[in-house]
C-alpha cells in the first residue's frame, strides 16, 4: 500500500460480488488516494464493469467493505453515492438519447450537493468541451459517440464528482477522438486535481495515462504497481490477454 | 349530419377524460413497467368514496375531490410499497396476476360494503345542458373536458420543465443510468405512482355525476385505459392522450350508430383495426 489508510479517498476491502449467486469478483482489495489516476486493466469478463457497478452500488456487495473518504459506503444506494461524489461514467455511455444534451447534463446535477450551482457547472464543462456547448438543444441520441462521451463525462463533472470512474471511455470511438476525451482526462486529473479510476480495454492508453494499475484475471487483482513497472512485466499482458 | 358531430362531441368530451386516466397508466408503466389491471377498480373506490360523501353529508363529487383525490394518493403509496415495488423487474405476467388479484380483492370488498345493485351519485350540474345549434353539450361533460385539457397541459409541463418530469424521462429510457445520475429512482417511482393514482381519482369524480356505479365496473375501465394506452404506444405520452380521444369517439359512435350491446364493441373494433396499420401505436414508434 503506498499510502496510509485516511489519506486514501476509496478504500475497498476484500470486496467478493456476483449476479444472482454467480460469483464474479473475489476478494478484491483495491485503494485511490487523492488525486491520483488510477487504472484498471484486464480481459473481457476479467470482473472490472462488475467491481465499477459493486463501487457505484448497482450491484450489490456480498462480502467486504467499500470506504469513501472515511466513511462506509458498502450498502450505500447508487444515488447516495453520487451526492458523496462517487460518480460512475458507464460503459457505452448511457445517455437518455430522447432528452437533449442540456436536459441530460441538468439531470445529473439533480442531486442536493451540487443542484444549487448546477448552472454555474454546466458552464464549467462546457469550456472544457466546447463541442458540448454547441450541441446543448440537440437530443443526445443524435450525437456522434465522441460527442456522447464528451457528454457523459460532462454528466459526471456536473453531478460533482469527487471520484470519476471511467468505464471502457475509448470503447468505440475514432483514434482522433481517443486522444481529446484521453487529453480532457488528464487535465481534470492534472490541473482539476480530480481522483478518477480509469476502466480500459486499452493497455497502451491506460499504462500511459495512469500513475499506478490493477490488473484484474478471473475476478481477482493478480497484479498491481506503477505503470511504469506493469508495462514491463510480462504477466500484464498475459493478464490482459486473458491466457 | 348532425348526429354525426353529436358523437364526434361526445367521444372527445368523454375521451379526454379517458386520456388523463390512461396517462396516468402510462407514467406509471414508463417509470416501473408495471401495468395496473386494478387501475380501473380503483377509479371505482374513488367513485363509491363519491357516493358516501354524498349519502353521508350531501357532498357534491366535485366537492368531495377535496377528500378522495388525497385518499387516493394515500392508499396508492400503501400499494406501491408493499406490493407492487416487489413486483418491479419480475417477468410480466407476474404483475397482471397480481394487480389482477388485486382487481378481483377490490370488487369483492366493494360488494360487500355496497352490495350490488347499481347505484347513483348526483350532483348539481348533471342535468346541466347546453345547446349549441342543435348540438348537445352536457355540462358534465364539459366540465370533464375542461379539467381534463387543464390537466393534460400540467402533466405535459411538469415532464418537459420540472426535474421530476425530466428524471420520468430519464427513467424510462434507462432507469440504471438515471440511478448513476443520482436520481432516487425508488423515489420517483413511488411520486409517479401516486401522481398517476392522485389523476385517477380526480377523474373518478368527474366521471361519476349521473353515472350508474356498480363494484364490478372496474375491469372495463381498466380495459378501456389499457386500449388508450396500447393505442398511444404505450409510454408515447402524447399518444396516449389522442389514443383516449380516440376511444372516447369509437364508444360514442358505438352507442350512437349502433343499437344494444352490438355497439359496446365498436371500441374493441376500432383498437383492433388501429393496431392492425400501426402495431407500435398511433404516434409509431414505442420506446
Amino acid at each position: 500500500m503506498p499510502i496510509s489508510d485516511n489519506q486514501n479517498l476509496l478504500e475497498v476491502q476484500n470486496l467478493s460480488a456476483g449476479y444472482g449467486g454467480r460469483r464474479v469478483l473475489h476478494d478484491v482489495s483495491i485503494s485511490i488516494g487523492k488525486g491520483e489516476l488510477v487504472g484498471l486493466l484486464g480481459a473481457n469478463n476479467a470482473g472490472k464493469s462488475t467491481l465499477i457497478n459493486c463501487l457505484s452500488g448497482i450491484v450489490a456487495a456480498d462480502t467486504g467493505r467499500v470506504a469513501f473518504d472515511g466513511n462506509e459506503c458498502t450498502d450505500l444506494a447508487p444515488h447516495l453515492r453520487v451526492e458523496r461524489g462517487i460518480v460512475h461514467v458507464p460503459e457505452g455511455r448511457l445517455l437518455f438519447p430522447g432528452l437533449t444534451v442540456r436536459e441530460n447534463l441538468q439531470l445529473a446535477g439533480i442531486n442536493p450537493t451540487v443542484r444549487r450551482d448546477r448552472e454555474a457547472r454546466i458552464e464549467r464543462v462546457i469550456r472544457l468541451f466546447p463541442r458540448v456547448g454547441e450541441r446543448l438543444d440537440q437530443l443526445a441520441g443524435t450525437l456522434s459517440g465522441g460527442e456522447q462521451q464528451m457528454v457523459a463525462i460532462s454528466r459526471g463533472l456536473v453531478s460533482g464528482a469527487r471520484l470519476l470512474m471511467l468505464d471502457e471511455p475509448s470503447l468505440g470511438l475514432s483514434p482522433l477522438m481517443v486522444r481529446t476525451i484521453f487529453a480532457a482526462i488528464k487535465r481534470l486529473n492534472e490541473e482539476e486535481k480530480l481522483t478518477i479510476l480509469l476502466v480500459e480495454q486499452n493497455l497502451r492508453l491506460t499504462i500511459a495515462h495512469a500513475s499506478r494499475c490493477y490488473v484484474l484475471e478471473h475476478g481477482r487483482v493478480v497484479l498491481s504497481g506503477s505503470s511504469a513497472e506493469l508495462a514491463e512485466d510480462p504477466r500484464t499482458r498475459k493478464a490482459y490477454l486473458g491466457m | 349530419m348532425d348526429l354525426l358531430i353529436q358523437a364526434l362531441v361526445q367521444g372527445v368530451l368523454v375521451g379526454s377524460t379517458y386520456a388523463v386516466i390512461a396517462l396516468g397508466m402510462g407514467l406509471i408503466f414508463s417509470v416501473s413497467g408495471i401495468i395496473n389491471f386494478a387501475h380501473g377498480d380503483l377509479i371505482v373506490i374513488a367513485m363509491f368514496m363519491c357516493l358516501s360523501a354524498f349519502t353521508a353529508l350531501k357532498v357534491d363529487p366535485y366537492l368531495a375531490l377535496a377528500v378522495t383525490v388525497p385518499a387516493m394518493v394515500v392508499l396508492a403509496a400503501a400499494l406501491y410499497r408493499f406490493l407492487l415495488r416487489r413486483m418491479i423487474g419480475r417477468p410480466f405476467l407476474i404483475t397482471v396476476q397480481l394487480t389482477l388479484g388485486l382487481s378481483f380483492m377490490i370488487q369483492s370488498l366493494l360488494l360487500m360494503f355496497y352490495g350490488g345493485e347499481p347505484q347513483r351519485v348526483p350532483s348539481l350540474i348533471e342535468a346541466q345542458i347546453w345547446l349549441v345549434g342543435d348540438i348537445v353539450f352536457e355540462g358534465k361533460l364539459v366540465v370533464a373536458f375542461a379539467v381534463s385539457v387543464v390537466l393534460s397541459v400540467l402533466l405535459f409541463w411538469m415532464l418537459n420543465y420540472t426535474d421530476f418530469g425530466r428524471s420520468v424521462r430519464a427513467i424510462r429510457q434507462n432507469a440504471k443510468a438515471a440511478a448513476l445520475m443520482g436520481i432516487n429512482v425508488e423515489r420517483a417511482r413511488l411520486k409517479t405512482f401516486m401522481l398517476g393514482i392522485g389523476v385517477l381519482a380526480l377523474a373518478g369524480s368527474l366521471l361519476v355525476p349521473g353515472m350508474s356505479i356498480q363494484p364490478t365496473a372496474g375491469l372495463h375501465l381498466t380495459v378501456i385505459t389499457l386500449l388508450a394506452v396500447v393505442l398511444g404506444g404505450m409510454s408515447n405520452f402524447a399518444g396516449i392522450l389522442i389514443g383516449g380521444i380516440v376511444i372516447g369517439i369509437a364508444e360514442a359512435f358505438g352507442s350512437i350508430y349502433v343499437s344494444g350491446t352490438l355497439g359496446l364493441i365498436f371500441p374493441y373494433l376500432i383498437f383492433v383495426a388501429i393496431l392492425l396499420f400501426r402495431p407500435a401505436g398511433i404516434l409509431g414508434r414505442s420506446q
